[in-house]
């Protein structure tokens, strides 16, 4: 067997033909073509017309073949590129030209139109800028109009994001009560007037005295001055407990404590009471539970002279002794508040309250035995 | 390697020189450059650099665009397509080829896309000169530089003038691919793979088409002996 491989046929090998003329065949099928040729007359022919008709193709001149005597083609190319690659370097006019250059042009070729146009533009612009500061003017009215709001009840949500800017106390003419004028930042900014009467006025204070942490003890204070004009009220009377009992500034539970000092006699707030003496941190507030106290046994008693005089800091501590209060309402209170008070008496850190606690007993003790 | 300080000194911004001593002797430098520094010169903005290899090749670009594409105005247009081609991408060429490949890749296909441009629109292109017009006394280029081809044996010239005129008309009914393959192989004498590599496609595609176009010629012409 040759390397060609078996005889191909006519059929196999014509097509190759034209790859054989130029040379464009493998080893292993010029070994076939050849094999094939010196046995096939008729592919020998198919071949040489092939190489005819390539020889023909060669001797044909082409469209290049007399350029190198005459450049002049070249020439033109290369100075139509060079001219592209100009314009590719250099930016164009429009680029390079400064900003308003066109209205520069058109003004100094129409001079009049030019004057006219800018008397135009300072009438637009001063006309715009007067509305446009005396609009800025009334959009602050409004706003100030929007803020004073009688409106929808505040909801819980507004009351927790609220801050409290101001809080302003005037007489109330022909009321008993105080107008008061609360300045409030929430959503937006909101402004209250009114009395305690006023549902969200009253809402807004209880809610601040109530929930001390969010906002400034000055403000509390204010709140506390206002509600207590209505300690009665039983929802004022629950904000100012609460505040008593745990507000973090001894102030404002000194400033709730004296609020209740007409409503002492409740059981509810003489327990707040029991609880401030026994576990409050200031002495003050401790002594001032004391007076409310012994206020609550006896409401006919003057407040001045709950308070000891300061020759009482030289009275002997535990010169009293508990005393029994047979003559006092038989409540489980009574009792609560001599123990209470004998402890205070016996324990309390401060000199002062020892002595103010003795002081109570022995009151509550000489009024028992009249 | 860069090019030598001086030769740059007399070269402004866009790497032209300023005066014509010192325009000689920067043509005169950089025509001693070897093509891998003129390139990178090239590369980094030396437009001397870049119109030194644009005169170095510029003439093979041209006789390529002549040959496949057989009129004047569309050889202008390929010349000036592919040489912008290459400057606007030469920052690409990583010297996996040579200048001349990647070039002569541009050019193919850039006739490539011309032949195919007019293919589509037909009726907006102006005939194709053949040789037998050449004869006819048409002005253009070509018949203004006739009497510089080699002289012909008569009998020889007018046989081929009617095999001419036959492959003209015979090769407007070759696709573009079928065209530029047969161009190249036949003209140009490159070898299939390096048109392949040229257009961009496989040995075996470049094959079908010189095979094809070879049929279609011999169809159209006839036996020649």
């Amino acid at each position: 067997m040759s390397a060609a491989g078996p005889m191909r046929t006519c059929a196999e090998i014509t097509p190759l033909l034209v790859f054989y003329a130029c040379d464009e065949v493998n080893a292993q099928e010029r070994a076939a073509i050849d094999a094939h040729l010196a046995a096939c007359e008729d592919c020998r022919e198919q071949l040489a017309e092939e190489r005819a008709f390539q020889e023909a193709l060669g001797s044909m001149p082409q469209a290049a073949d007399s350029m190198d005597s005459a450049s002049v083609l070249l020439a033109q190319c290369r100075s139509e590129l060079y001219e592209k690659l100009d314009d590719l370097a250099t930016p164009s006019v429009k680029e390079r030209a400064p900003a308003f250059m066109w209205l520069r042009r058109w003004m100094a070729l129409h001079p009049a139109w030019s004057g006219a146009l800018m008397v135009l533009i300072g009438l637009v612009v001063g006309v715009e800028s007067t509305q446009f500061f005396t609009g800025r003017d009334d959009a602050n009215a409004l706003d100030q109009a929007v803020n004073v709001r009688p409106g929808p009840r505040l909801t819980q949500e507004q009351l927790a994001k609220m801050v409290v800017a101001g809080v302003n106390l005037t007489p109330s003419m022909g009321s008993g009560s105080q107008n008061v004028r609360l300045q409030l930042s929430a959503e937006q900014p909101v402004v209250l007037t009114g009395n305690l009467d006023d549902m969200d006025v009253r809402q807004v204070l209880t809610y601040v005295v109530e929930n001390g942490e969010r906002f400034d003890s000055g403000v509390r204070l204010d709140c506390l001055e206002v509600l207590k004009l209505r300690a009665k009220d039983v929802q004022v009377r629950s904000a100012l407990l609460t505040a008593a009992r745990k507000d973090r500034n001894p102030a404002v539970r000194l400033k709730a404590l004296e609020s209740l000092r007409d409503s002492a006699s409740d059981q509810l707030v003489r327990e707040t009471l029991l609880e401030s003496l026994q576990q409050d941190s200031n002495p003050g507030v401790r002594v001032e539970a004391v007076n409310l106290l012994v206020r609550s046994l006896d409401t006919t008693k003057p407040d001045s002279e709950a308070l000891p005089m300061p020759g009482d800091l030289d009275a002997p501590e535990h010169a009293t002794t508990a005393p029994r209060a047979p003559g006092l309402p038989p409540d489980e209170s009574l009792a609560n508040v001599i123990r209470a008070l004998e402890d205070l008496q016996r324990k309390d850190p401060s000199r002062y309250v020892r002595l103010r606690s003795s002081t109570a007993l022995r009151e509550i003790n000489e009024r028992s035995e009249q | 390697m860069p090019l030598p300080r001086w030769t740059l000194a007399f070269a402004d911004d866009a790497g032209r020189t300023s005066n014509s001593e010192a325009a000689l002797a920067t043509v005169t430098s950089l025509a001693n450059l070897d093509e891998r520094t003129l390139v990178q010169e090239a590369q980094v903005g030396n437009r001397a650099a870049f119109e030194e290899l644009v005169r170095r090749y510029d003439r093979d670009v041209l006789r390529l665009a002549l040959n496949l594409m057989k009129r004047t105005e569309d050889a202008r247009d390929v010349y000036q397509e592919a040489f912008l081609k290459v400057y606007k991408n030469l920052h690409r060429f990583r010297f996996e080829c040579s200048f001349y490949t990647w070039l002569y890749r541009i050019v193919t296909n850039v006739c490539l896309d011309q032949l195919r441009r007019r293919q589509a629109r037909p009726e907006d292109q102006a005939p194709e000169l053949h040789a037998g017009q050449y004869e006819e006394g048409i002005t253009d280029f070509f018949e203004r530089q006739r009497e510089h081809r080699p002289a012909l044996d008569p009998e020889k010239h007018l046989v081929g003038q009617e095999i001419r005129a036959r492959l003209a008309t015979a090769m407007t009914r070759l696709s573009p691919r079928e065209r530029i393959v047969f161009e190249m192989k036949h003209y140009q004498g490159l070898k299939l793979r390096a048109i392949g590599a040229a257009l961009g496609t496989s040995e075996e595609t470049v094959k079908n088409s010189l095979f094809r176009a070879t049929r279609k010629l011999r169809s159209e012409l006839g036996e020649l002996r």
